[in-house]
């Protein structure tokens, strides 16, 4: 369980985070949403104490990061991905971590294996590709075998086969009851791993919801036909509380019905369907659409000049 | 919360209880550290190279008619590269911190050791140990190697058992070790290895010398109080007319660490990582 009870830091002037009030529960993995420079990178390192709130707490199972006797068992992070010596091996990097308390050898060679950087486990992590050093994080922070992972773009560089890997294992690690939350400005990412969703815009909270409710909420599930009678069929779909657009000849995007509707109309008139499709909402756009407001660097158009 | 919901959530987990944080394994956490970077080999053999090197040939060097003879003299020249060599030991204490703060390493240690002062200790303990270890065994071999070069001048013939030799042979080792840990310190401080290894050499180093040819008293009076020149009376054979006695080198080597960590350990704390 993660607490963020108003937290605020600033960076002399500049605000990350900005009065953020939240709670990450254990069982599920929660996702932690907003555009660059929101203020995730800088509410994770508040919770492992890299960085000091200029007010507010952060704190882990009810207690400050600093007063746990083993600390890497109760928080495994994974922050900016190279925290690592560029001249130490990947081993000997855990390796000295792990001496720090007392975390036997064999547990160094498991998470090694466990990443998959078994085969170069002894070179030297300045030659490591980013998504190795991404391993290399990942593999860190399970040393401990902790109760909490704090996740910080995790998928970053991985290969889509990582991708995969990295749901999984969040997914089972949260399964096993231990709190695991991760970051990411990709929402189709989060979508896929997490159950719950803190976002932020500007270092404030913008919804702290379920995945499912945060889509039905901010977008809209569309349906996509493609048909060579689509004119014929928009006229059919017609209705109150129902919006038909054609963004090109034989297509037609439907909102405020199901796909199933759809369907039936047709066959009701006989015409013919050659793609019938549900878009959920796209995380994407209820995200555009929320954090709208909250997009700290924006491109602007006329952009050259400024 | 209700039952119900209660069951839908797996039990809750529990970590390892056998894995505890503690000084012990900070120390050996920064023994695995110190020794797995390739610049650690590299930088302590050249100064183990330059120290019994340089004093070798130094030593063959030297006239035979040297007019000055006796042990001070004699250890003035063999020890010559122990100088050089410290150079090489504080850029290897300064780096075993400012190392972290440059590659990001430092984050991965702090989350570990999440009261950070104590790394600094561990830092400083093993770091101490291992050149003190180094350079007490390199002091020596270097001694015992320069006298076999001496020996018949009027520099040969030095033992241990004379006056002042065997402490100022250990005023040697104390040196180097005491100049690594004033540098890991300042690096600590710092945390940027150019600016460290730029202030190192330029404030503790050269300035005090610079400092004689300034035209003010009081500057004279001060710079045997600098942090580069206090054990500089540890060194001499016959201590007399030095201008600190060899206890105050002790109490002023000893101030100056207490006022590097102090501020290490203050600004450790209080800044962000």
């Amino acid at each position: 369980m993660i607490e963020i009870e108003h937290l605020t830091k600033r960076y002399g002037k500049k605000t990350a985070v900005d009065d953020l009030t939240f709670t990450v529960k254990p069982g599920v993995v929660t996702g932690f949403l907003g555009p660059n420079g929101a203020g995730k990178s800088t509410t994770m390192r508040a919770i492992v104490g890299l960085d000091a709130p200029t007010s507010g707490l952060a704190r882990v199972n009810g207690r400050h990061y600093s007063e746990f006797r083993s600390p890497l068992t109760e928080v495994g992070a994974l922050l900016e991905a190279k925290s690592v010596h560029a001249g130490r091996s990947a081993y000997k990097h855990l390796l000295a971590l792990a001496r720090t308390h007392g975390i036997p050898k064999r547990r160094v060679t498991e998470v090694i294996d466990l990443v998959g950087l078994h085969e170069v486990a002894g070179k030297r992590v300045g030659g490591f590709s980013l998504g190795m050093g991404q391993r290399l994080g990942i593999a860190v922070a399970l040393l401990g075998d902790p109760a909490v992972l704090i996740l910080d773009e995790p998928v970053n560089g991985l290969d889509p086969d990582g991708v995969k890997w990295i749901r999984l294992l969040l997914k089972g690690l949260a399964a096993e009851g231990r709190t695991v939350f991760l970051s990411s400005h990709l929402m189709s990412e989060l979508a896929q791993t997490a159950e719950h969703l803190v976002v932020i815009g500007q270092g404030r909270l913008l919804a702290d919801t379920t995945v499912d409710a945060f889509v039905s909420g901010n977008g809209q599930a569309r349906v996509r036909v493609v048909s060579p009678d689509a004119a014929r069929l928009a006229e059919s779909l017609a209705g109150p509380g129902i919006s038909v657009a054609s963004p090109e000849r034989g297509v037609l995007e439907v909102t405020g019905t199901e796909a199933a509707v759809v369907g039936q109309t047709a066959a009701a008139h006989g015409l013919v369907l050659h793609e019938l499709r549900t878009d959920r909402g796209s995380l994407e756009d209820a995200f555009m659409q929320l954090t709208a407001d909250a997009v700290e660097y924006r491109q602007t158009s006329e952009g050259a000049n400024r | 919360m209700t039952a119900a919901v209660m069951t839908d959530r797996p039990a809750a987990y529990t970590p390892p209880v056998h894995y505890k944080l503690s000084a012990a394994g900070l120390l050996r956490s920064e023994w695995t550290k110190l020794w797995s970077l390739r610049s650690t080999w590299i930088v302590l053999l050249c100064a183990v190279v330059f120290s019994a090197g340089l004093g070798a040939l130094i030593a063959s060097s030297v006239p035979s008619d040297q007019a000055l003879g006796g042990a001070g003299a004699a250890l003035d020249f063999s020890m010559a590269g122990i100088a050089l060599a410290s150079v090489f030991v504080a850029v290897l204490g300064i780096l075993t911190v400012t190392g972290e703060y440059s590659t990001g390493s430092i984050r991965s240690t702090m989350s570990a050791a999440p009261k950070r002062v104590p790394v600094l200790w561990a830092k400083a303990a093993v770091y101490g140990a291992v050149v003190a270890v180094l350079f007490g065994v390199m002091v020596f071999l270097t001694f015992f190697m320069t006298q076999a070069i001496f020996s018949g001048t009027d520099l040969g013939g030095v033992s241990l058992a004379d006056e002042g030799v065997l402490r100022a042979l250990l005023g040697y080792a104390a040196m180097i070790v005491y100049l690594a840990l004033l540098a890991l310190g300042i690096g600590s401080i710092l945390r940027n290895s150019a600016g460290s290894i730029g202030f190192y050499i330029g404030v503790i180093m050269i300035l005090p010398q610079l400092a004689t040819l300034l035209p003010w008293n009081w500057v004279a009076e001060v710079t045997p109080y600098a942090p580069g020149n206090v054990p500089n009376t540890l060194l001499l054979v016959d201590p007399t007319g030095a201008n600190l006695s060899v206890g105050e080198s002790w109490l002023w080597m000893g101030i100056w660490l207490v006022v590097t960590y102090g501020l290490a350990g203050v600004l450790l704390k209080r800044r962000d990582v």
